[in-house]
């Protein structure tokens, strides 16, 4: 080895420490920690799907943390808090959430939590990211909750829309809406869907709004109301076990009226509920959100890549997408808030200010989302909505038509 | 008027369900003055046994639905042995209060053992509903309303006419004294849960044939709650009647007061129905009057 080559050698090497020293502050960068607060049911009512939604959101932050957080130099750690969907269990939850992880964000699952909440998120200066439609009683500026989907009333009409395009004619769609008085949520997503009825004669004309219990007795009767009333559509965006005494109640009467689903309860649910998906042969779900059906889709392949490197173990279904898509709302709005401040010393309100700053691309959400552009006017997009149809053919989900548009709809 | 008749049956034939359903309050009270609160969750209880059997285990109806009646009434005595038999010659409210406890439990019982996913029940009863003329009667109702009257012949025959069920009756006066009398208190008890259990384990199969299966369906216990206070808690032949006329109540008001005020009045009249009567007769229709001399 020559006398060059040694000097060589040394200045490689210390370049080379020059480089590892240098690399030191990023090291230390990288450990930049945020907390997120993970409120779950896993033994309330929606005890079933949760394991599920919570995979699907979990997976997404792993998944972050390993691509983009590395690049950022940020970690997003997150724990999960058992709320048995109950708002007094929330509330009496909250300061100890607080104190413990000083989170930047929430990460919301449904109307308890924005009941025991929304008081205290604006003065805590915590946003709150959900994975559902909104409700008509959450629909008030400057919140500090938002969803990436409309209220439920929106997706609803949206659907009936696109079902009176595809039936043709001039005549409003004969639709009937069977709800629950068991909860607020349930009466708000027929009350807003009433109102757009109202002001929209020449597109739906709504025969019949039946209320019943959540795990009703039998419906055969109801059911003849709504077939002798000629509807052309049965919305139900409550609970499974009303879907299925519905069903019955329809099957009873001989009717294959086509009924539509939510997210929440939709054909894998229900169906599943009722023996087997080809008895929900013609039904419908609609939602704004990718459809979780066997089509090769930008979503589909996400979910793929999730399975395969960062140990998403839930199945491809709606409820996966759910938790999937709020984890994706969730990180893509985060990473907009470091773009706009920096890694270091981020808060809730940088969190929330970023949402408003810019829209979320349906290409950052991997297409389980459309694009969304929130503004402080109300806790979900206002424009630009659109919902997907899935529905059963031959026994398997498919998807029956995308990015649907859907149209504006007076506050109630 | 077809269709007003029609919902006068279909009325009176979900009555005599909750009336099945609150036979099994009827029968603990009447051997224990023990108002068991956790009926709705012997349902539910109920309703997983015969799911199991059938959906799991694979059985054919035939075989499972009395291999789950034997079953239920197993639970039903290991449920009083467990938590009651200690309790006896204590204040009955400690009883109630263990029936409180019992609620909690079993719903998460049942949350441990079978999860909380929503599951189809079997379909016990034809889906098909009996048509006459205009008229559709479910099938399943129909069958149920069937089992309820002959469960209600066959239990107030055995409570007034047999010394087993007059024994039992012995028991509710008062334990102590049904002791002195060479008559088994704990053996009374325990045969009132046994067959509380067995009932609501067919009124599981009437109500949920061919729907789902969740924890929800314990709500039957508290629509069953009006039936047994409007008859009163001591007969069981009383309840055939208050069924039939809350279930029609109820069918009446859903089919035609709801579309009109847009609400759920129906799921509510049975209270209002209840509330009436307890303030009329505190007792219930057909409760029996006690007189207590000081």
């Amino acid at each position: 080895m020559t006398y060059q080559t040694k000097q060589g050698l040394r200045g490689l090497l210390a370049a080379c420490a020059i480089a590892v020293a240098a690399s030191m502050p990023l090291k230390a960068q990288a450990e930049t920690n945020y907390n997120l607060a993970l409120l779950s049911d896993f033994s309330g009512p929606y005890a079933d799907i949760m394991p599920v939604l919570a995979g699907g959101r979990e997976a997404v932050f792993t998944w972050w943390n390993e691509t983009r957080g590395k690049e950022l130099g940020v970690t997003l750690n997150y724990k999960n808090y058992e709320t048995r969907y109950d708002a007094a269990q929330v509330a009496s939850l909250w300061p100890g959430i607080k104190s413990e992880l000083n989170p930047i964000a929430v990460v919301g699952l449904g109307g308890p939590d924005v009941a025991a909440l929304s008081e205290r998120l604006p003065e805590d200066k915590i946003p709150m990211f959900m994975a559902t439609a909104s409700y008509g009683f959450a629909w008030k500026p400057d919140s500090w909750i938002f969803n990436p989907r409309p209220t439920y009333s929106h997706e609803s009409a949206g659907f009936l829309n696109w079902m009176r395009e595809q039936r043709g004619g001039d005549g409003p769609l004969k639709v009937a809406i069977l709800a629950s008085e068991a909860s607020p949520a349930y009466v708000d997503m027929a009350k807003g869907l009433e109102l757009y009825a109202e002001e929209h004669p020449e597109e739906i004309d709504l025969v019949e709004v039946i209320y019943t219990e959540v795990q009703p007795t039998d419906l055969t009767g109801q059911m003849r109301r709504v077939v002798r009333a000629r509807a052309e559509a049965l919305v139900i965006q409550t609970n499974t076990s009303i879907v299925v005494a519905a069903k019955r109640g329809l099957q009873a009467n001989g009717s294959s009226i086509p009924i539509m689903m939510s997210s929440h309860n939709g054909l894998p649910a229900s169906g599943g509920a009722l023996g087997g998906l080809d008895q929900l042969e013609g039904d419908f779900e609609a939602y704004g959100m990718a459809i979780a059906a066997d089509e090769d889709t930008p979503a589909r392949q996400f979910y793929e890549t999730l399975v395969a490197d960062h140990g998403l173990k839930a199945p491809w279904n709606v409820v996966t997408a759910m938790g999937v898509s709020q984890g994706l709302f969730v990180v893509t709005v985060i990473d907009h808030a470091i773009e706009a401040n920096g890694a270091e010393g981020l808060t809730g309100e940088m969190v929330r200010e970023a949402l408003f700053a810019g829209p979320i691309t349906t290409e950052e959400t991997h297409g389980f989302l459309p694009s969304l552009t929130f503004t402080p006017d109300a806790p979900f997009p206002l424009e630009g909505l659109k919902v997907n149809v899935g529905t059963v053919k031959d026994g398997k989900i498919t998807i029956e038509a995308t990015g649907v548009d859907v149209p504006d709809v007076q506050k109630w | 008027m077809v269709y007003f008749i029609n919902d006068i049956i279909t009325g009176a034939l979900i009555g005599l369900l909750y009336s099945l359903v609150a036979m099994g309050f009827v029968v603990i009270y009447r051997a224990s003055k023990v108002f068991n609160f956790a009926q709705g969750e012997l349902v539910i209880i109920g309703g997983f046994i015969v799911w199991f059997t059938t959906m799991q285990a694979g059985l054919s109806l035939w075989l499972s639905i009395p291999l789950s009646l034997v079953l239920a009434g197993l639970v039903g005595y290991a449920i009083e042995r467990i938590f009651l038999t200690k309790l006896i010659g204590e204040s009955v409210f400690s009883m109630v209060m263990v029936t409180v406890g019992l609620l909690i439990l079993l719903r998460g019982l049942v949350l441990l053992v079978f999860g909380p996913a929503v599951r189809p029940f079997p379909i016990i009863f034809p889906l098909k509903p009996l048509f006459l003329g205009d008229m559709l009667i479910p099938m399943n109702l129909l069958m149920g309303g069937i089992i309820t009257i002959v469960a209600a012949v066959g239990l107030s025959w055995f409570f007034n006419r047999t010394r087993s069920g007059l024994r039992m009756t012995a028991v509710a006066e008062d334990h102590v004294v049904a002791s002195s009398m060479g008559i088994s208190v704990k053996g009374s008890i325990a045969f009132a849960w046994v067959l509380g259990a067995i009932l609501s384990t067919i009124g599981a199969m009437i109500f949920l044939s061919g729907k789902s299966l969740t924890f929800l369906a314990s709500d039957i216990g508290f629509a069953a709650l009006p039936v047994a206070l409007f008859a009163g808690l001591e007969s069981i032949g009383g309840l055939i009647l208050a069924g039939v006329i809350i279930g029609i109540a109820q069918s009446l008001t859903t089919n035609y007061l709801d579309p009109l005020i847009g609400g759920s009045l129906g799921s509510v009249v049975p209270y209002i129905i209840m509330l009436a009567i307890l303030l009329i007769r505190p007792t219930g229709l057909f409760g029996w009057r006690t007189i207590e001399r000081v």
